[in-house]
């Protein structure tokens, strides 16, 4: 429909025709600039959120995980902070414990993987190359672009950024360590008081149902996050216990990757075997300890624990995404924060399902009382 | 003392507290000093307007509010909308106890009749206590049980009576 269809179906007034497409002028010229500079926008907004975000976000998983056990010892002690502080002593513990154990292997590992790591990728241009070969026997067509050469480069590219970045993040990584704990310990004690004042500047109309709502949405979350953290370890513990009765190198590694790729819903776990199914071809050849590789990854790792135990136990089946939801979570977030945006883009994204899913199962609940009483007074 | 610094060091009397205001509301009479402090944390005040509506009938109900300041009218709406008053409230009052424990829409509505404060207990804030505080909680909730069974026993007997003095308007199975 045009303007002067609205124009003659309304019978606006000449003012208000003119008003009309002022505005709607004024509309089209602001949508132009705002698009625009929409780069600059974004640039600013990552610049300003990145430093903070991930230390807040990783705080907020910590301490949708801590709170069963702060609650355990809140009912003994009756006191919150001394159990936060019973809490974090034990969990200073378990993590002291757990470096402990790992940096002497940590060293080992890194200078091995740095001397293994051009020999994995001169072995993967190998097979590629071979199947590149292969393919230009069957389809001749695609002569001209030179694969192997690309995968090398890109994967060069892609490891070697990491080696160098790796000492960068690990002062990031510093910050983190120092920030995280504290953010931390403040939204275990002051959460619900946040949570609070937050839902306090809510008008009297509508607060009682905000305060429902609230609640039901940060129990809805908890769980979610409870249950993708305990899925990603499990899994974790399962690929390590099934790769170290092999002799692939690095088992450790491969399968904290996989625990935490397998936080990303459909395409996580297939990027998370892809190392593993790697460092097995070069390292171990197309044995039966390969085949045990591939079986443990796919069929027990995902298919037998993950669908059919972890998932139905833990993860709601409604925080489950469509496909197409967690490719455009893991696009939207690469852009906006790089590899950890990858990751934390898809639950981010189950979270505002979840909200969704609340205040629709919130309104229909009560609706359907109303529509209950109406139909018993017809 | 400097009646500028009196003020400062003065402490709040034990009468102005919140927790003190809790104590006489009858729900809460069996509460002590610890776990009246404990509700004061739970409560959200809310300040009203004259004439503002705190719930209509037919809102989804997650609480009750107890009256500390002001009065509220509680009144039902017939099927051509003319308001018929069911109660008027005052300070210590509450209303909406039905609510606590199950969710459910208000049966009637309520509006502040002068500028108004109210202290609301919801059930989500009593599900976290359960959880953290469970002493504290079973002892609320006794109390609303109680409150809310004096009651219902009081509409059982008035219901009675109404079916006594006119039993042609109620059949058999409701009473029952």
């Amino acid at each position: 429909m045009n303007g002067l269809d609205l124009i003659n179906r309304k019978r606006m007034s000449r003012n208000q025709a003119i008003l009309f497409f002022l505005t709607l002028t004024a509309g089209i010229a602001t949508g132009l600039i705002v698009y625009s500079s929409a780069t600059t926008i974004v640039s600013l907004l990552r610049a300003a959120t990145t430093a903070l975000f991930v230390p807040l976000l990783i705080s907020l998983v910590l301490t949708f995980l801590l709170e069963p056990p702060v609650t355990f010892f809140e009912r003994k002690t009756g006191n919150r902070s001394l159990s936060i502080f019973i809490v974090y002593i034990l969990a200073g513990c378990l993590l002291y414990l757990f470096l402990s154990w790992i940096i002497p292997h940590w060293k080992e590992t890194w200078h091995s993987l740095q001397s293994d790591l051009p020999r994995y990728i001169g072995q993967m241009t190998g097979y590629l190359r071979d199947l590149v070969d292969r393919l230009h026997v069957q389809f001749p067509f695609i002569e001209a672009y030179d694969i192997p050469s690309r995968s090398r480069a890109l994967a060069e590219n892609f490891l070697g950024g990491i080696i160098i970045g790796t000492p960068k993040s690990a002062l990031g990584i510093g910050g983190v360590l120092l920030i995280v704990p504290l953010f931390t310990f403040f939204f275990l004690r002051d959460g619900s008081r946040i949570v609070r004042t937050c839902i306090s500047l809510a008008p009297n109309r509508t607060f009682e149902m905000v305060h429902d709502m609230t609640y039901l949405i940060i129990l809805q979350l908890s769980h979610f996050v409870r249950g993708r953290i305990i899925e990603a370890t499990i899994i974790g513990v399962v690929v390590y216990a099934g790769l170290s009765i092999t002799d692939i190198r690095y088992p450790f590694f491969l399968a904290v990757f996989a625990g935490i790729t397998n936080l990303v819903p459909y395409i996580g776990p297939l990027v998370g075997m892809i190392p593993g199914i790697l460092i097995a071809l070069i390292d171990l050849g197309l044995g039966g300890q390969f085949w045990w590789i591939v079986i443990l990854y796919f069929l027990i790792a995902q298919v037998i624990i993950d669908n059919f135990i972890l998932i139905p136990i833990l993860i709601s089946r409604f925080s489950n995404l469509h496909p197409l939801w967690v490719i455009i979570a893991i696009v939207i977030g690469g852009k906006l924060f790089g590899v950890i945006g990858m990751i934390i883009g898809v639950p981010i994204v189950s979270i505002i399902k979840i909200t969704l899913i609340e205040i629709r199962h919130y309104r229909r609940t009560f609706s359907l009382i109303e529509t209950t009483i109406e139909a018993e007074n017809l | 003392m400097d009646p500028l610094w009196s003020n400062f060091f003065r402490n709040k009397l034990e009468e102005e507290s919140l927790a003190y205001f809790l104590g006489t509301v009858p729900i809460f009479s069996d509460l002590g000093k610890r776990d009246r402090i404990t509700l004061e944390s739970l409560v959200h005040i809310r300040t009203y307007r004259q004439g503002e509506t705190v719930f209509d009938e037919g809102d989804p109900g997650s609480g009750m509010y107890i009256i500390r300041n002001g009065r509220v009218q509680v009144f039902s709406r017939d099927s051509k909308g003319s308001e018929m008053e069911i109660a008027r409230l005052g300070p210590g009052d509450f209303f909406g106890e039905t609510t606590l424990t199950a969710p459910a829409n208000r049966t009637a509505s309520v509006r502040a009749l002068e500028p108004t404060e109210l202290l609301g207990l919801f059930r989500a804030d009593v599900l976290e206590l359960t959880k953290k505080q469970p002493a504290i909680a079973c002892k609320i909730l006794m109390g609303v049980t109680r409150v809310i069974s004096e009651r219902l026993q009081v509409a059982g007997k008035n219901l009675m009576q109404l079916r006594r003095e006119h039993p042609q308007i109620f059949p058999d199975e409701i009473v029952a």
